[in-house]
This record gives structure tokens, C-alpha cells and sequence, in this order.
């Protein structure tokens, strides 16, 4: 016999509460998730139609890669306040060259994701080399990428993409759509960047401390920038896969409207904004909730407008809950000490 | 000659002075529409709203907090003032008082959920900016307010050879903003907690009260805002406060505030409004494409975060 563990308590405390209370915060979400889910589809039967679920995984797709592209750089303490206009940007490249230059779209989708990466690029050197906070810089550099393309493409935009595009947009294997399967493959490649790379933990290392991780040789410079890299990509991949959505590349579509979803699915995944940690599930998770929300609005026809109301609202109560549970276990520990 | 331009090169703002007066002296030579009594008026009439924007923010970097609900908060604002105007009928006055207060009041739930929930001020303002659009929209089904008492629209249209009426409010509102930070307790209060927090309440402030007195104050500046914009359109549009963030966020900085908080400049964001608002008369004037505007914002808050910080390792050194 060896020494018992603590997780062996006694029965009472595997109840309901004693899981929300122990589990993680993914857990908790998950929870609230089903609770939802039962909810809508019991008040309105068409929530569960395969309609519903088609276009919600699809909006939901594309929720999730753009909080990824916010989450790495929220990883390293920093934020990107850049990842719509970067969005708006690889929207109205990736039409230029599919419709204008006529280029196959294996191709065009590399263009477009190196043009994502080089605007990541500009805003980590220009971090890591004048000092300024990561705020300031890609709130500026947000208007600087959103005027250039305003002025080059003037707004018009492309309607005559190859129908491929559109087709992958509304594409589906079984009841699941290929731009789910897509945000799905890349939150893997980012669960394993995070979890089994020297890149993933050194970017997670710069923000739980930058002094500490610099003192341990990591090189903190070329880490932001990487995140920024990486989060200029994620955001450029959102991009084509909204234009596969609409089948259409429109410069109104991003933007400003990606900044509240940008922040929401990862922090009320449990992403920290003071940095170090990150949830890839928890994001998921996250976008989940939103376009749950927004789907079960739509389907109680409480109307649109009301919308952001309620995801305000659920981005405060989500945080609080967390805090208050975080209270919570810190006392349950205190007491068992 | 040295002495005197090392001194002038400390004084933060004097940059930015000689940018505008340079700016306007080029509008003049090149338009000569520039000077028209008609373009003075709607440039003038342009930088009303932005300024009262800009301290709206200025306020919250000063206690080295940000808040990202001003656009909401001053679309709220201005859909309250409209709706009791035009739906209830409420003169003209009481309805500027009750839409203050509840600018105000927003303020104060801003400040309330930052300083007792301990969580990060952008993501608090960040939800409840989310939170006050959807019960603007909601409200409002984005359908505007057109019926305003005359004396209001009046007041918004009216002018005095090229000095538009609506200027009094944002030149009040600075003096008085000069007077609270230089000369009120509670100001200094401020500046010394968004200096260094933890030396403030060492010192025996309470950082807290602070935070909630800067949320309230720049709440009611948004709100300010709102209601002067609806002034100056002669109707309250849901979209009001939009596109408010970036201006909000740029004058304060490239006016010489700093993001740590601390050191605000009522002088320099002032006089970068200015600089904001002559570009965007340039573009009109001169036929460019206003997408400029946008362009050219970005590369000024890069260029002034630089500069400033060029300035201070120089004056430092010195």
C-alpha cells in the first residue's frame, strides 16, 4: 500500500458540484454548453435540424480560427487588436489573386497566407524593436493595413470567384462541414505546437514571464515575433474560409466585427490576458458558446439586434463565474490543508 | 539659442504645435478655399465631437486603465437623448441632464466591475461596450431619432462668423479638465495612482476610488460627446460612436499620453484633434481619397509613440 492520494475522497464529494467545483474551466463550459443545448432544442425542435447544425458548424469554424489567431498572441502577454483588419486585408488578396491574376487556389491560398504571416511580421518587429506596448502598435497598424487596402482595392468586391471556393464553403463530410474539419486540423496542430514543441512552451514561457524566460535563454524577440507570425497566418485563414462561407471576397465582412469574437472565445476558454496560459479546447469551446448564442437568438427570433447585449453580458458572467469558482477551490484547499 | 530650443523641445506638446501650424500654413498656400469662412466653420464643427472623445479616454489612461465602451457608451447616450425628445417628448434640457447621468452612471458600472471583480479593465469594457450596443440596437432596431426639438438642432447648426456654437462645449470642458488635473485633489489623486498604483496607496490613496472616479468622469464625457453629436447630425443615428476607438485612442497618445498611465497632456491631445481634423479637411479640400485618413492615422500614432519615445531617452540623457 502506498500512501493515499487525496483525489480518493469520500463518494459525496463526486457530486455535481464537487466535479463543476474540481474540473477544469473547459469542463465547466462544456456543462453549460449541454445545458444549452438541451434548452434550445427542447423550446425550438429546429435548432437540432440538420440545417441549423450545418450553418452553425460553419459560422462556428470560423469563430474558432479567429479566436486562435487572438489566443497566440494573448499566449505571450501581448494583444493583437490587428487580427481584423489582417482579415480584411487576406479577404480582399486572396479575391485579387483568385479572381484577377487568375491563379490556381492551392497557390493562392499560399500567397495569401505568407501576406497574413508578413502583416504578423511587421507588427512583431515593430513590437520587439521600439519597446511599445503590443496595443498601441496594432491599433495603429490596424489602420494602417485597413486604409492601404481601402485605398488599393477601393472597396469593391470580387464576386467571380472560382465556384470551387464556394463549393468547399458548403462542402460536408456526413453531417459535418469541411470548414469545420479545417478549424478542427488547425486547433490540433495548435494543441501539439503548445503541448509537445520547444516553440509552444517557449512562447508560453515569454508570457507567464518575460524576464524570467529571458533569463533562461529563451530569445523573448524573436518569440513575440513568431506569435505575431503565427497570429497573422490564423487570421488570414479565417479570412479565405469566410470567403469559402460567402463565396464572395467583401471588404465590409471583417474588421471592427472581429474584434469582440476575437477576444471572446479565448478568454471565456480560460486564455489568460496577463499571458502564459492557453486553452486550444477551451477556445474551442468558446466559440462554441458564441455562436450558440447567436443561433438560439435566431431560432427564439429574439431578433439580432439584441445580440451583443447577451454576449457582453455572458463574457462578464463567464469570467466572473471562473473567478468565483478559482475562490472556491483556493478555500476548499485551505480548509483540507 | 541652444537654451532656448532645448527648452522648447521639453515642453511635450511644442512638436506637435509647429506640425499644425506648419499643416495649416501649407492648407493655406496650397487651397485657397482653406481659409473660406465656410471651411473654417466645418473644420472647426469636425473636431467638437473628437475632442470631447479624446479626454473621454485621455481620463482613463491618466489612472493607466483603458476604455474601450466610449463608442458604445456615446451611441447609448445619444439614442437616450433622442428617444426622450422625440418618443417622450421631454424639453429639451432634462433630457441633456438625464442622458448625462446616464452616461455617468455607465461610468460607474464600468468602474464598479473593474475594481471589485479584479478583472483586466479592457475585457470589462470590452463586454460591456458589447453590452451598451446591443441595448442601443435593441432599443432602437437601428432606426433613428428624427423628430428634436428646433432650439436643440438649432443650437447644433448654429454659428457665429466661422466659430460654430456647438465649440463652446469642448472649450469649457478643457479648462475645466486643466483645473481638475492641475489643481484638484481628486485630479492629482488620479495622476498619482495611474503613476505608480502601488506608491499611491502606500501613500494613503485609494487606487480603487480613483479607477471608478476616472470610469464615472469618462463616462460622462462620452456622453458629452453623444449628445453633442446628435447636436451637430439634428438626429439621433444608432450608429453614433462607431468609429469612435481608434480616434479616441490616437489623440491622447500622439498628444504625448502614455499608456502606463500617469502623464496625460490636455494641450497635446487637444492640439492633435486639431492635427487629426486639418488632415481630414486636407483630403476634402485637395479631392484625395478619404481612405487616406485611415491610412495616415496608423502611421501617425506609430510615428509620435516613436518620437515621444525618441524625445524622452534625449531628455533623459541630457
Amino acid at each position: 500500500m502506498t500512501v493515499q492520494e487525496p483525489i480518493a475522497a469520500p463518494s459525496s464529494k463526486w457530486s455535481l458540484a464537487g466535479l463543476l467545483l474540481r474540473g477544469s474551466t473547459q469542463f465547466g463550459l462544456l456543462v453549460i454548453l449541454v445545458v444549452m443545448w438541451v434548452v434550445l432544442s427542447s423550446i425550438a425542435p429546429g435548432f437540432l435540424s440538420r440545417f441549423n447544425l450545418n450553418s452553425l458548424g460553419r459560422s462556428v469554424a470560423i469563430d474558432i480560427v479567429i479566436g486562435f489567431a487572438q489566443m497566440v498572441v494573448l499566449a505571450t502577454g501581448g494583444m493583437n487588436l490587428a487580427v481584423g483588419a489582417i482579415g480584411i486585408c487576406s479577404v480582399m488578396a486572396f479575391g485579387y489573386l483568385l479572381q484577377v491574376l487568375g491563379l490556381p487556389i492551392p497557390l493562392a491560398i499560399a500567397a495569401t497566407l505568407l501576406m497574413g504571416a508578413a502583416m504578423g511580421w511587421l507588427n512583431g518587429i515593430a513590437i520587439v524593436k521600439t519597446g511599445v506596448n503590443s496595443f498601441v502598435v496594432t491599433l495603429a497598424s490596424a489602420s494602417l493595413f485597413s486604409g492601404a487596402m481601402l485605398i488599393l482595392t477601393r472597396a469593391v468586391p470580387y464576386n467571380a470567384l472560382p465556384p470551387a471556393i464556394g463549393e468547399f464553403g458548403k462542402a460536408a463530410v456526413g453531417p459535418v462541414p469541411a470548414l469545420l474539419i479545417v478549424a478542427v486540423a488547425i486547433g490540433i496542430a495548435l494543441y501539439v505546437l503548445f503541448k509537445h514543441t520547444v516553440l509552444g512552451r517557449e512562447l508560453l514561457a515569454v508570457g507567464a514571464s518575460e524576464r524570467a524566460a529571458q533569463m533562461s535563454g529563451v530569445p523573448v524577440g524573436r518569440t513575440i515575433t513568431i506569435a505575431h507570425v503565427l497570429s497573422g497566418m490564423l487570421a488570414a485563414a479565417a479570412a479565405m474560409m469566410l470567403t469559402a462561407r460567402l463565396a464572395a471576397a467583401m471588404p465590409s465582412v471583417a474588421g471592427d466585427d472581429w474584434l469582440l469574437p476575437s477576444f471572446l472565445a479565448p478568454v471565456i476558454g480560460g486564455t489568460a490576458l496577463a499571458g502564459g496560459a492557453v486553452s486550444v479546447i477551451g477556445t474551442v469551446l468558446g466559440a462554441l458558446l458564441v455562436s450558440t448564442i447567436r443561433s438560439g437568438l435566431l431560432i427564439l427570433q429574439v431578433g439580432n439586434f439584441w445580440l451583443p447585449l447577451f454576449l457582453g453580458a455572458f463574457l462578464l458572467a463567464a469570467i466572473l463565474l471562473e473567478r468565483y469558482r478559482a475562490l472556491l477551490v483556493q478555500r476548499h484547499r485551505t480548509r483540507n490543508a | 539659442m541652444n537654451e532656448l530650443f532645448s527648452r522648447v523641445i521639453r515642453v511635450q506638446w511644442s512638436g506637435l504645435l509647429a506640425v499644425c501650424i506648419l499643416a495649416v500654413l501649407a492648407l493655406t498656400i496650397v487651397s485657397p478655399n482653406f481659409l473660406s469662412e465656410y471651411n473654417a466653420f466645418v473644420l472647426l464643427r469636425s473636431l467638437c465631437v473628437s475632442l470631447l472623445v479624446a479626454y473621454s479616454q485621455m481620463v482613463m489612461l491618466g489612472v493607466g486603465q483603458m476604455n474601450l465602451s466610449i463608442g458604445a457608451l456615446g451611441g447609448l447616450v445619444a439614442v437616450i437623448v433622442g428617444g426622450l425628445m422625440d418618443a417622450w417628448g421631454v424639453p429639451t434640457l432634462p433630457a441633456i441632464a438625464i442622458a448625462l447621468a446616464a452616461g455617468g452612471v455607465a461610468g460607474l458600472v464600468n468602474g464598479w466591475l473593474t475594481v471589485r471583480t479584479g478583472i483586466n479593465g479592457f475585457i470589462v469594457t470590452l463586454a460591456t461596450g458589447s453590452a451598451f450596443a446591443g441595448i442601443n440596437l435593441g432599443i432602437t432596431k437601428a432606426i433613428p431619432f428624427y423628430n428634436l426639438p428646433a432650439d436643440f438642432v438649432a443650437f447644433g447648426n448654429g454659428r457665429l462668423g466661422p466659430i460654430p456654437n456647438l465649440l463652446i462645449v469642448p472649450l469649457i470642458v478643457s479648462v475645466l479638465l486643466v483645473v481638475f488635473f492641475s489643481r484638484t485633489v481628486t485630479g492629482r489623486h488620479m495622476l498619482a495612482v495611474g503613476g505608480n498604483s502601488h506608491a499611491a496607496e502606500l501613500s494613503g490613496l485609494s487606487p480603487n476610488k480613483a479607477i471608478i472616479e476616472a470610469h464615472a468622469l469618462s463616462g460622462l464625457l462620452a456622453a458629452a460627446a453623444g449628445i453633442l453629436a446628435v447636436a451637430q447630425l439634428g438626429s439621433a443615428q444608432p450608429s453614433i460612436g462607431a468609429d469612435w476607438l481608434i480616434i479616441s485612442f490616437a489623440a491622447p497618445i500622439i498628444g504625448g499620453a502614455s499608456l502606463a498611465g500617469g502623464s496625460i497632456s490636455i494641450i497635446g491631445t487637444l492640439l492633435a484633434v486639431v492635427l487629426i481634423g486639418l488632415i481630414q479637411n486636407a483630403m476634402v479640400l485637395l479631392q484625395v481619397d478619404p481612405y487616406w485618413v485611415t491610412f495616415l492615422l496608423g502611421a501617425l500614432i506609430l510615428a509620435a509613440v516613436w518620437l515621444n519615445r525618441y524625445r524622452a531617452v534625449r531628455v533623459g540623457e541630457d
